[in-house]
């Protein structure tokens, strides 16, 4: 492997990571709920894989574990539940946001850009490898967090939770190179059962309102 | 230099005086007063050619009896450069008001309008050769008076009046920041010559240098109409005659660039921290991009083109604040590029802005409107004015090869350019600026192909439009001259560049002529030729070869046919002007797009047959965009300030022994205070 | 760069980049059309039909229509010159061009306006609702794909040092000064070709197929056109889709261009630059087939991911180096 030099090594973890980013957008940009889904598990495909290259070349053996976890979880599992509520519920579309979609994207790009500023200065003290992922992951935590804020439906607001919880995985690979191998574990069955209730949350949503709209909250005040 | 001098100001003199004694014809008045102009503006451009390429600069000062004043004028390369732009655009403006004033025998005196004409331009060339703070600010308010009375040309109409007040009472406003930057340069040097300002006997504090910087740009920037201190500029400069709009958009707007220049690069000599070019560029980035969208919406051809005015300060001003930008990290020669864009694109904003202003007048001239609405058809009609209109157009829209292209490209140059800056901040700040920049060129090209297309292309809308005629031939002369000093500066930009780089580097200190042209001067390759070049010769040469090759193709191919005429196919019905997409109808998708900055209104109300709700008998539509600023901005001001004005009425009593009582109170006071 | 050349050589090279443009545009347009046709188990139309077609058209008389002008008439002429104009600024099959002093990618961009200002104007000279609305939505796509493509360049001409369309080819090409930024370019590509689907009218933004007046964008604009003026307006139009995946093809992607200008080099360049070409032809026939056209007001979505792609490209260069 006299091809692998560290920097190779770098622009493939970046490249990884990049990806990551990009479906970050994507899902921000996607109006249709099951593409929503579909690119969310896309995003923890890219994810799983970034995670497998840092373990291949850290030779880190635990974060084999988390990566292999994520595929079951986040790339089949959430995904399915998720495809199961949204075909009960029968929306399939997001209409109406709070902010527009290329306003939307623009204002993520700036979010992109903070976080690079933010990470800027700590940049330079990261490990080689992993150091410009950790700028990634904090976009990615802002940009899902933004996600919540400005989507109505309680199945896109679950789906930009996710989305954080993935840039959260990220930078905890990126950082420290994973955290310990209990902690993710712990981390997945959290993502897991959070998974489930705000599942079973927009059902009963679906229930009392006929809406998943998640404004429609306010009506529980009257 | 002092023959042509006073040879441009007795002449300019003469045309201030000399129609008010005339007899009352108004055709020798006309012709007396534009002459003069006329004869004016030649000894400007010859007194900025000699400016250009003289020496040194070149000095005369008259000392008066008032004590601080004294008649300095200074023709240094910057001063030349902009009294060249004035004198060039006054003399095509002097052009074309012979014909254009013709239309107003009778009604106004075209003594007063022609007298106050060259009294506009007397003030402009003063404005830009003045070496003294009081002189200039003398000036500075003489002109804007002037200006004030020009647009009120038509003070019968209640809305003319109105621009008019708007516009004195903006200009004022500004004028006050200027007298304060003034006093405060003064403060640190003790006397009102430029040259003291340049060389204070203390070095004034960051926070006054900071100060001076705020106030200059706001001061300057009411003048100039940068967003959001434009909000006169789309009432007064539409409300005055066509020619005086020319050089109110053309020229007058850029004396606050010339201001500004003189302050922060010859003032300051340049010493400024990074973020004060950031700051201009970002005023720049947001005059220009909202400055297009506006003229969108605008529907009234002269308004449309003032706020293109906006548009085309914020690209001169993001040229500018990139050059600052370079400056303060110490990058000299990309400095002087960019101040070489902004520049560039000065003097053609000021061609083919008085171009295009020309060909609104002649609109107005032939059809006695200006709505967009009430035009179409009149490529036909009036084939001169819209030639001479469509190559204003191109220039505008930055399409190649003309000089708008030039300067937009120059600009686009020296954004790029920014990867060499070591801040990361900036490094992406200027490719943002350069994609907004991108997004209002496309906008006005979108802009100036409605304006053009809905006014002079398919079916006259009005009977005004199907009667109209072509303007008399000086107004055509007039806008032939500028069409070609387009074309011109579009395709052999190589001459101008390196006579506008002897004005930058008079100002930042390093010449890049040598580095700004390649292959013998064919080429325009800025600083790096590796980086990017551009030749419009070239491209010109291919374009008419291409257009041949296309011509031969058709030839080859059979094109022998003759051309068969038909009407156009409307479904089956007869075409009428009321099929025609409006001015209104073909910015709708950007309206609907761009609904977040515009925050539109949008009224429809419809009237049905009693008979049934399926048919509708009448609708009415309204749109209106949000006035923002005035909402936002301006209104919270007004009431601030009329709400000050209400709790200062105590002290009025209306009473004459009351008043006198003030006075005498304030004497008794200002004496005991002597003690 | 200004390559040092004989002029001879020179003007050869630009008349024969001329002649590959306009011979193999139509063949371009003839392969999307016979892909889309298989994926829609159609037997389709030749790969040839476009030629016979600008053949047939040049043969027709032309009717005008009686409202229009001088603009209506000259129009495909300028059109036609600068859209040849802009594809002699792009290598094609040798790196090295000769009128690489003309003009930079912004000029590139800003020729292709210059066609587009006048056909909107002759789109609104007919008088017909149509040609309006037709020239209203080119200019609003127009609008947003020109900051994005802006963008997007100014990544690419980051990598390679220059804003000068040959130099970035041969540089890249020779893999000299390029930085190795697999994601700034990866994100630059995937914005230059959403507005490459967009600025030449394909599906997801406008459909060349439509012949329904309300839908359509393109189409709209030259709806009055016939005879010989429709035939250059549709040669333009397929050498503008030809320019344009060259552009990807050899900025993206330049290796097998002819470096040098041996005969061996300049053939081979050719081959692989078809090769290329019919390969991107393909993929946007097979996009055809899988998506329906966006609503107008959806396009704005497709092309904002398009400037947030070339943005986050810009990005990256500067972030991730080294």
């Amino acid at each position: 492997m006299s091809w692998l030099t560290p920097h190779i090594a770098t622009q493939i973890v970046d490249f990884g990571s990049a990806m990551l980013l990009v479906t970050c957008f994507a899902i921000v940009a996607q109006r249709r709920l099951s593409a929503c889904v579909d690119l969310f598990a896309l995003q923890s495909l890219f994810l799983a894989m970034t995670a497998a290259l840092v373990a291949f070349f850290t030779d880190t053996r635990h974060i084999y574990i988390a990566a292999a976890l994520t595929v079951v979880v986040k790339v089949v599992v959430i995904p399915r539940l998720l495809k199961g509520v949204i075909e009960r519920l029968n929306v399939t579309r997001e209409l109406v946001m709070k902010v527009n979609v290329p306003a939307s994207l623009l204002i993520c790009g700036a979010l992109v850009m903070i976080a690079f500023f933010i990470t800027e200065p700590i940049m330079p003290f990261g490990h080689l490898l992993t150091r410009d992922s950790l700028a990634i992951a904090l976009a990615i935590v802002l940009i899902g967090f933004f996600t919540m804020i400005s989507r109505q439906k309680a199945v896109t607001q679950l789906i930009a939770f996710l989305m954080m919880e993935n840039g959260l995985f990220l930078g905890a690979t990126a950082a420290t190179y994973g955290m310990p191998l209990i902690v993710e574990l712990g981390v997945f069955f959290d993502v897991l059962v959070a998974a489930l209730i705000a599942g079973i949350y927009t059902n009963r949503l679906q229930d009392a309102f006929d809406s998943v709209d998640t404004t429609r909250l306010n009506e529980l005040k009257a | 230099m002092a023959i042509l001098f006073f040879l441009m100001v007795a002449s300019y003199a003469a045309g201030l005086l000399l129609p008010l004694c005339c007899p009352a014809r108004p055709k020798i008045q006309n012709l007396v007063a534009h002459g003069s102009a006329a004869f004016g503006s030649l000894g400007g451009i010859g007194l900025g050619i000699v400016g250009l390429f003289g020496p040194d600069p070149l000095t005369m000062s008259v000392p008066s009896a008032l004590p601080l004043l004294t008649f300095a004028v200074r023709l240094d390369a910057l001063s030349s450069f902009f009294l060249l732009t004035i004198s060039l655009i006054g003399l095509a403006a002097s052009i074309y008001a012979v014909g254009y004033v013709t239309a107003w025998y009778g009604h106004i005196s075209i003594a007063l309008l022609g007298s106050l004409y060259n009294g506009f331009l007397l003030t402009m060339t003063l404005v830009t050769l003045a070496d003294d703070g009081f002189f200039f600010l003398i000036a500075w308010e003489l002109m804007s008076l002037v200006s004030y009375f020009l647009v009120v040309t038509e003070h019968e109409k209640a809305d003319v009046r109105h621009a008019g007040l708007f516009y004195l009472i903006m200009t004022h406003v500004g004028t006050a920041f200027i007298i304060l930057t003034f006093l405060l340069l003064f403060e640190g040097s003790g006397s009102f010559s430029f040259d003291a300002f340049r060389h204070p006997e203390q070095p004034l504090p960051d926070g006054i240098r900071t100060t001076v910087f705020v106030l200059a740009l706001v001061g300057f920037g009411t003048k100039a109409g940068v967003v959001p201190l434009h909000v006169w500029l789309p009432y007064a400069h539409p409300a005055a005659p066509s020619h005086i709009s020319a050089l109110m958009s053309g020229v007058m707007i850029k004396t606050a660039i010339y201001a500004l220049l003189r302050v922060y690069f010859d003032f300051f000599g340049g010493q400024f921290p990074w973020w004060w070019g950031f700051v201009v560029l970002v005023v720049g980035a947001v005059s220009a991009l909202l400055g297009v969208m506006y003229a969108l919406m605008e529907h009234d051809l002269k308004s449309l083109l003032a706020y293109h005015s906006v548009e085309n300060i914020g690209i001169i001003l993001l040229g500018i604040g990139a050059g600052m930008i370079f400056h303060s990290y110490g990058l000299d020669e990309l400095a002087v590029l960019g101040v070489i864009a902004g520049l560039y694109h000065t003097i053609n904003h000021a061609v083919f802005k008085a171009l295009l202003f020309f060909g609104a007048g002649s609109l107005l001239y032939a059809t006695h409107t200006r709505n967009m609405e009430e035009y179409g058809g009149l490529l036909r009609r009036m084939p001169w004015t819209g030639a001479c209109f469509l190559i204003g157009a191109v220039s505008i829209a930055a399409l190649p090869p003309t000089n708008g292209f030039v300067s937009e490209w120059l600009v686009f140059q020296s954004l790029f350019m920014s990867y060499q800056i070591p801040s990361l901040a900036m490094k992406l700040m200027l490719p943002i600026a350069a994609a907004m920049l991108a997004l209002t060129g496309v906008l006005a090209m979108t802009c100036f192909a409605k304006a053009f297309g809905i006014s002079f292309l398919a079916l006259p809308r009005t009977s005004h439009a199907k009667h109209a005629q072509e303007v008399p031939w000086t107004m055509r002369i007039a806008m032939g001259v500028l069409s070609a000093v387009c074309l011109a500066l579009g395709l052999a930009p190589m001459l101008a560049v390196p006579i506008i780089d002897r004005v930058a580097a008079s100002m930042i200190g390093s010449s890049i002529a040598d580095k700004m042209l390649a292959l013998d001067g064919w080429a325009l390759a800025p600083v790096n030729v590796e980086f990017s070049s551009l030749s419009t010769p070239a491209l010109g040469l291919v374009l008419a070869a291409t257009a041949a090759l296309g011509l031969g193709l058709v030839a080859c191919c059979g094109g022998t046919f003759p051309r068969r005429y038909s009407k156009t196919w409307a479904c089956g019905l007869n075409l009428t002007s009321r099929m025609e997409y409006s001015a209104a109808g073909f910015v709708q998708p950007i309206k609907r797009v761009f609904s977040t900055i515009y925050q539109p209104t949008v009224k429809l109300e419809t009237e049905f047959l009693e008979e049934s709700r399926y048919f509708a008998k009448r609708r009415r539509f309204e749109f209106h965009i949000a006035p923002v600023f005035q909402t936002y901005f301006y209104d919270p001001v007004i009431a601030f300030m009329s709400g000050l004005a209400d709790r200062m009425r105590i002290v009025q009593g209306g009473s004459l022994h009351l008043y006198l009582a003030y006075m005498f109170v304030t004497l008794v006071v200002l004496l005991l205070a002597a003690l | 760069m200004i390559p040092d050349q004989p002029i001879a050589q020179a003007i050869a090279l630009i008349l024969a980049q001329a002649v590959v443009l306009l011979c193999v545009s139509p063949a371009i347009v003839g392969l999307i059309n016979k892909v889309k046709a298989r994926l829609q188990c159609r037997q389709g139309a030749g790969i040839l039909q476009p030629y016979a077609d600008l053949k047939k058209l040049f043969r027709k008389q032309p009717v005008l229509s009686t409202t229009t002008t001088w603009i209506f008439t000259a129009t495909p002429y300028i059109v036609f010159a600068s859209t040849v104009t802009a594809g002699l600024l792009i290598p094609v099959f040798a790196s090295q061009m000769p009128l690489n002093f003309a003009g930079n990618i912004i000029a590139f961009v800003y020729l292709l306006a210059l066609g587009r200002f006048f056909l909107i104007l002759a789109g609104l000279d007919s008088g017909s609702s149509f040609g309006g609305m037709g020239s209203s939505r080119e200019a609003i796509v127009a609008s947003l794909t020109e900051p994005a493509m802006i963008m997007a360049i100014f990544a690419i001409a980051l990598t390679a040092g220059s804003t000068n369309l040959s130099t970035i080819v041969h540089r890249t090409a020779l893999l000299e000064g390029i930085a190795t930024d697999p994601s700034a370019h990866l994100m630059a590509l995937s914005a230059v070709f959403i507005v490459v689907l967009a600025e030449t009218g394909r599906v997801p933004v406008d459909n060349p197929a439509t012949h329904l007046e309300l839908t359509m964008i393109h189409e709209a604009m030259v709806l009055e056109y016939s005879g010989r003026y429709l035939a250059l307006l549709e040669w333009a139009s397929a050498i503008k889709l030809l320019v344009f995946l060259t552009l990807i093809a050899n900025v993206f992607a330049p290796w097998g261009i002819a470096t040098s200008f041996t005969p061996m080099a300049l053939s081979v360049g050719l081959a692989v630059y078809l090769i290329k070409v019919a390969g991107l032809a393909l993929l946007i026939g097979t996009i055809e087939c899988m998506f329906a056209k966006l609503r107008l007001f959806r396009v704005t979505d497709l092309l904002g991911v398009a400037f947030i792609l070339a943005l986050l490209g810009l990005l990256f260069f500067y972030m991730l180096r080294g």
